[in-house]
């Protein structure tokens, strides 16, 4: 496999040299963003700025940044978080109380004030990051007014109550120091392009996929080896800092910060600015954040009714642009980012060559790349490659799964039926670390992995499907498969944002894996199509492209079938075979008889939680308790 | 012994509005899985309601129906044209909305609460409006060494009789069984034969009309009030709704008690600076315990 994926890669990259398929960039995008840059550049000298509204394009600036560090909790995963000021008031106020207590400089105040609300997010966030939804939000709420509550009992007389700390110094680089307006905006704008910038590095990573993945499903996500926690994790620590980068140029810029200005009000605004722009936009966000401040200076002379229009203003937006106003669009394979751009012309059919040579997965050849993808072959532990010793869990109760062993050999299709609510999705989402067993043990490969994350068991070698379709549905096909090597990758935060050199030859290890697997099951022409508008049976399809991509040694399918009509499952069970012969192993849940007598080399019936019955195919097809099972007791 | 009475008197009341106003946001989220945040400006707007109608009537209602019988006109008017006004904001700000996803009406939300009190501003003025003495009761209670004020005590026994009602309605009437299986899933529900658009007319309407009271009240019990009290109520109530368990109308009400009356207590024997960090700090400590509130049951995701 590791050679054939290199070889894909050589062609790709050789066909990028020759310029094959020169990348296309639409000129109007290019154009715009040529105009915005040298726009945002001259803004200062146009005739008729004067102070007053260089100060107005500042202020843009620092709600682009904020509306960005925001955008990566709630635009990227998801999390709802509606007290994001609190980390712009922890970066403002530790530059105001060490600036007036210990009189460090302003620029050497930048990176502590980021890293302190980075660490603040991070001590605060971790408790209650498994939080869902509304729960979470009111959590974000409360740490922002307990923050803003904080400042204003001046605690220690460090925050000066409500009047705020006054006096706070401007940067200073020894020969230069900030005065003018003028200064401040090109600072701040600096700031916007770097972090942008890193961002968009970002967007187009391991980590960036990572938290689209959560986004997209958060059950799903942590089934296919992404570690959900760390990610949430990451993602509020990098916006906290990125916020309290904000509230250091805001204090250095006013010289003055008070409570006030990081009230409820303050992370409203915020949120507004994503939504407006558009989730996980960022040429969006920054239309969004202009909005946010330019739309009440031009009702200024209304003085008090401009939030009255502003609030309209939300509703009417939200009804007729739900999406927000540049919403993200999700760009295909061939995407420059990745540092492979565009495919040859006659892939699909070079493509088409490689499942003749797709045994070579098995051989486990170790490549020392950081991705690995051998796999399957490991004959550990004799020829058994799970077993479930007595494994009993109950809900309340409720006994789902009784005192239940499951053994799983290699090279074989295991089948587990039985009847509706007989406990096999409990059982398989046991295995899968999902649940953690009331008692009893699940070992795999020899190893005990009872209670394990499921994230970790992925990267063990066993993956899984659903038995109601799981995909990351406004993802397209390539990057829901490209979710699956991601276990086995280790580019972080850091690299991603500098594009390091080991990381781009991660990510292109990445999308040759996901390439592959994504082909393999016959969907690669629909690589760029978002993964909700595939059809059901293409879904399933690619729900085991997904699987098969973090190269395990166990596959688990949750009723593959389901769903399909008759010969898209003779095609089905063709693939198992297939895989079969790859050297996989398979576990699967199936209620179509045919498919599990078709294909299965071992049947294991389960009945109210309990074993009544395994063995052989034919064994189990006259096994009167079965029957029994299914049918009902002969009166 | 006698502030710790007094306190845990104050804190009920008090409890009592976040618990009025907090069921309006559970209601509204169990139908609509949406967290009403104009539903804090409906309450201040039903303050502003009952203090216009006092205001103008406070000469010939107080005359023909006596002092309590003015106060009696003022929350019903709050009440009904607050719950009109429930409906009006879920026709123009939801609806249209809601099929958009989870976020865009949450934007939209907080839209409407910028528009109405910022409405409320430019209807009445930015500063403190005092409810007129005249038309506020002022017969004060003593049992004991403990005071209370009449106001305080109506406030209190109606707040708990209007709940008990509430109770009643949602839990023990067909009617309210119809909400509960709205709330526990609408698609399923509406096949089952139940009128949706009824339910949603009944949790916009009595919700922001149960916050209406509560805006009245507290602008009798404390006698001033200010355009954007919304904010702060609502949140106070928002988080008892989810301290006690969003969606569930006893975990509102018990919620907006307990939140009260530990407000109230933090208060008097603490620090009144610090009362509304202790509150989200115990919230917070609640919610890691038991992330889904104190009465909400945990439903594990079906996989």
């Amino acid at each position: 496999m590791a050679d054939i994926t290199r070889k894909v890669a050589q062609r790709i990259l050789n066909s990028q040299k020759k310029g094959k398929t020169p990348t296309k960039i639409a000129p109007f995008q290019l154009v715009l963003l040529a105009a915005a840059i040298v726009l945002l550049a001259a803004y200062p000298f146009f005739p008729f700025v004067n102070n007053y509204w260089i100060d107005v394009g500042f202020f843009v600036g620092i709600y682009v940044l904020l509306g960005l560090s925001l955008n990566i909790v709630l635009g990227e995963v998801g999390l709802f978080d509606l007290g994001h000021a609190a980390f712009y008031a922890i970066g403002a106020y530790t530059t105001g109380i060490l600036f007036t207590q210990l009189h460090i400089p302003i620029v050497v105040l930048l990176p502590i004030s980021a890293i302190v609300a980075g660490g603040f997010a991070y001590l605060v966030t971790s408790p209650i990051i498994h939080l869902r939804g509304d729960y979470l939000c009111i959590v974000t709420i409360g740490i922002g007014e307990i923050v803003r509550i904080t400042a204003l009992n001046n605690p220690f007389g460090l925050t000066k109550g409500a009047n705020g700390i006054t006096g706070i110094g401007t940067p200073d680089f020894g020969l230069f120091s900030f005065q003018t307006p003028t200064h401040f905006y090109y600072y701040i704008w600096i700031i916007v392009a770097l972090v942008i910038i890193g961002l968009l590095n970002l967007q187009k990573s391991r980590v960036g996929r990572a938290w689209n993945f959560i986004r997209e499903d958060e059950i799903a996500a942590e089934a296919n080896g992404i570690d959900v926690r760390s990610y949430k994790l990451l993602a509020f620590v990098l916006g906290a800092a990125l916020a309290g980068i904000a509230g250091n140029v805001y204090a250095s810029k006013m010289m003055v910060i008070s409570p006030d200005n990081f009230t409820f009000m303050e992370s409203c605004l915020l949120f507004c600015i994503v939504l407006l722009g558009g989730l996980g936009s960022i040429p969006g966000n920054m239309l969004g954040a202009a909005a946010i401040v330019i739309f009440p200076e031009i009702f200024r002379q209304f003085a008090s009714y401009k939030l009255l229009f502003f609030g309209a203003a939300l509703v009417v937006m939200m009804i007729f642009r739900p999406g927000g106003i540049w919403p993200r669009r999700r760009e295909g394979v061939g995407f420059r980012g990745l540092g492979i751009s565009g495919l040859p012309k006659d892939e699909d059919e070079f493509l088409s060559k490689i499942p003749k040579e797709s045994v070579l997965i098995s051989s486990g050849s170790n490549s020392s790349s950081p991705v690995s993808i051998e796999s399957s072959a490991e004959k550990a532990d004799g020829d058994v490659v799970l077993v479930t010793k007595s494994v009993t869990m109950q809900f309340g109760g409720l006994t789902a799964v009784n005192n239940f062993d499951l053994i799983v050999r290699q090279g074989k299709i295991s089948s587990l039926i039985g009847p509706n609510g007989a406990g096999k999705t409990t059982l398989f989402n046991v295995i899968t670390g999902i649940y953690r067993p009331t008692s009893g043990k699940v070992v795999f490969l020899g190893k005990n992995i009872t209670g394990l994350k499921p994230h970790t068991i992925v990267s063990k070698g066993i993956a899984r499907t659903f038995q109601n379709i799981r995909l990351f549905p406004s993802l397209t096909c390539i990057e829901n498969v490209m979710s699956g090597p991601h276990c086995h990758a280790h580019s972080g935060a850091w690299s991603s944002i500098l594009r390091l050199p080991g990381q781009k030859r991660e990510e292109c290890r990445i999308l040759e894996i996901a390439t592959y697997r994504l082909h393999q099951v016959g969907l690669w022409q629909y690589r760029n199509e978002l993964a909700k508008n595939l059809p059901y049976g293409k879904q399933r399809l690619l729900e085991i492209a997904r699987a098969l991509a973090t190269s395990p040694k166990l596959l688990v399918l949750d009723e593959p079938s389901s769903g399909l009509n008759d010969k898209e499952t003779e095609e089905l069970m063709d693939s198992l075979k297939s895989l079969i012969a790859e050297g996989f192993t398979l576990l699967l849940i199936e209620h179509d008889m045919n498919v599990v007598m078709g294909i299965s080399d071992w049947v294991t019936v389960m009945d109210m939680g309990s074993k009544i019955a395994e063995g052989l195919p034919s064994q189990i097809y006259n096994n009167p308790r079965v029957i029994e099972a299914y049918l009902g007791k002969e009166e | 012994m006698r502030m710790l009475l007094e306190q845990f008197l104050n804190g009920l009341t008090i409890g009592s509005f976040y618990a009025l106003v907090a069921m309006g946001y559970s209601m509204v989220y169990g139908v609509m899985k949406l967290i009403n945040f104009a539903h804090g400006d409906l309450f201040a707007l039903g303050s502003y309601l009952g203090y216009t109608v006092l205001v103008i009537g406070a000469g010939w209602i107080t005359q023909v129906f006596g002092i309590w019988g003015g106060v009696a006109v003022a929350i019903t008017a709050a009440m009904i044209g607050i719950g009109i006004a429930g409906l009006v904001v879920e026709r123009i700000a939801y609806r249209p909305v809601y099929k958009a996803g989870r976020l865009p009406i949450v934007v939209s939300a907080l839209g409407m609460s910028i528009f109405i009190s910022n409405g409320i501003m430019a209807i009445w003025s930015p500063r403190f409006q005092a409810y007129p003495q005249n038309a506020i009761p002022s017969e004060i209670l003593s049992f004991g060494d403990i005071r209370i004020t009449l106001v305080k005590l109506v406030t209190l026994l109606v707040s708990l009789a209007l709940m008990a009602f509430i109770y009643w309605l949602v839990e023990r009437t067909l009617f309210g069984a119809a909400v509960r299986a709205t709330a526990l899933d609408r698609d399923t529900a509406t096949l089952m034969g139940i009128n949706f658009s009824k339910i949603i007319l009944f949790v916009f309407f009595v919700g922001p009309a149960l916050g209406a009271m509560a805006g009245v009240f507290a602008g009798l019990n404390y006698g001033r009030i200010i355009f954007n009290l919304g904010w702060g109520y609502g949140l106070k109530a928002f988080t008892a709704t989810i301290l006690g368990g969003i969606g569930n109308i006893p975990g509102a009400m018990i919620g907006g008690l307990l939140l009260g009356v530990m407000e109230s207590l933090f208060e008097g024997f603490v620090s009144g600076a610090w009362k509304s960090v202790f509150v989200f700090l115990v919230l917070i400590i609640i919610l890691i315990v038991r992330p889904t509130g104190l009465i909400g049951e945990k439903i594990a995701e079906k996989v």
